[in-house]
């Protein structure tokens, strides 16, 4: 009886006790380590640690930094790039053909009287390409490296045996109507130099009309070609090389070597 | 085993203390400082007093508690007035855990020596 009437109070006093100490002790730890306390020799390499740690991450942006602008400029790279890849692919649909084209020109009308055959619209073709055409269509088939002009014959309806001519595989219709996109003057001019393709045409007493237009729209080829065998061909770069080499040392060995076995 | 019940409440007490998240002031932890001596002066005059067999609870408890808390006043007050009073208490209280101390001490091992005599004049019975 005796010994728990002591003993509570007691109890109750090292609690609280325990709880001062406790609460004491982290108190006092905590300004131990406050950096006011601190001795010097540590701050010093505490100073010296962070500020190398700083430096460290300094670099670290610098590098980060220049990895941006590298990779900034290699993606600008890129653009300029593909825009370059889209503009030669836009020519080359031009050139193939494969888009309509617009433009200032000639067109040069055939009616059905005049007595021309198929090489006489190749001539003139020709002729246009010389004076320096850049796109030519006739009666609305696209010419191109690929197309063909011909001339055919209706053998199935033996009663009206017909020759016609085609451009394409296709029967050309009159009045044939040859559109070309180029300087109109000298376009004109190739036609009609002296001794020219229209002279020549004269004599058979056929007198295509020429006229200048402003502006011209001349179709797309309705069949783009596909390419099964054609590979891009390379000739190996060492030869090119040298041979450009000795060109550029002695113009005099090219000729020479050639005729040599 | 009357020793038990206290040393599992001061663990207790450590142990709660630790787990507050109460951080004491900075200003106070001198006085906190005191105040723990105080305590600390009043338990060991409670276990003297418990081996003197003239305990008495009341007069533990209010001790403990007005100890600290005047001790820590008497702090502040000897810093307002500029007089060093907290050294005054670290003396006082001091002397009197020492003196405890030593009467706790004297008086275990006369209770030991009375133990032994005891147990020698059994034998020799």
């Amino acid at each position: 009886m005796s010994k728990i009437r002591w003993s509570i109070p007691i109890t109750i006093v090292l609690l609280c006790l325990g709880i001062m100490l406790s609460l004491q002790f982290q108190a006092q730890t905590r300004i131990a380590s406050d950096l006011t306390l601190q001795r010097t020799e540590t701050l010093i390499a505490m100073v010296r640690g962070l500020s190398e740690k700083r430096q460290k991450l300094a670099l670290e942006i610098i590098d980060l930094g220049a990895q941006l602008r590298s990779q900034v400029e290699s993606n600008r790279d890129e653009e300029t790039l593909l825009e370059s890849i889209d503009l030669e692919m836009k020519k080359l649909q031009i050139v193939n053909g494969t888009t309509p084209v617009k433009g200032p020109g000639l067109t040069i009308t055939i009616e059905e009287y005049m007595p021309i055959i198929y090489t006489d619209l190749l001539n003139i073709v020709n002729e246009l390409w010389n004076a320096g055409a850049e796109a030519i269509s006739i009666n609305e088939h696209r010419i191109t490296g690929y197309s063909t002009i011909s001339v055919a014959e209706d053998i199935f309806s033996e009663a009206n045996y017909s020759i016609f001519m085609t451009v394409n595989h296709e029967k050309l219709e009159y009045p044939i109507v040859i559109k070309t996109i180029g300087n109109a003057n000298n376009l004109e001019k190739g036609l009609t130099l002296p001794g020219g393709i229209m002279d020549n045409l004269a004599l058979f007493n056929a007198y295509p009309k020429i006229e200048k237009v402003e502006e011209l729209e001349i179709p797309a080829i309705q069949k783009p070609v596909t390419y099964y065998f054609m590979n891009e061909y390379k000739p190996p770069e060492g030869t090119i090389a040298e041979e450009k080499k000795d060109e550029a040392a002695n113009p005099l060995t090219k000729p020479l070597r050639n005729i040599l076995p | 085993m009357w020793f038990i019940l206290p040393i599992i409440g001061l663990i207790l007490g450590i142990y709660l203390g630790s787990n507050i998240t109460f951080q004491l002031p900075a200003i106070y932890i001198k006085y906190m400082s005191i105040a723990v001596l105080a305590s600390l002066d009043s338990v060991f005059g409670g276990i003297k007093a418990v081996l003197k067999n003239n305990f008495d609870g009341t007069i533990l408890l209010s001790g403990f508690f007005t100890n600290a808390l005047l001790a820590a006043l008497l702090a502040y007050l000897g810093d307002r007035l500029d007089v060093d009073l907290y050294y005054a208490a670290i003396f006082a209280f001091g002397v009197r855990i020492f003196q405890n101390l030593a009467t706790i001490r004297h008086h275990v091992i006369t209770n030991l020596r009375q133990r032994k005599a005891l147990a020698r004049g059994e034998k020799n019975e």
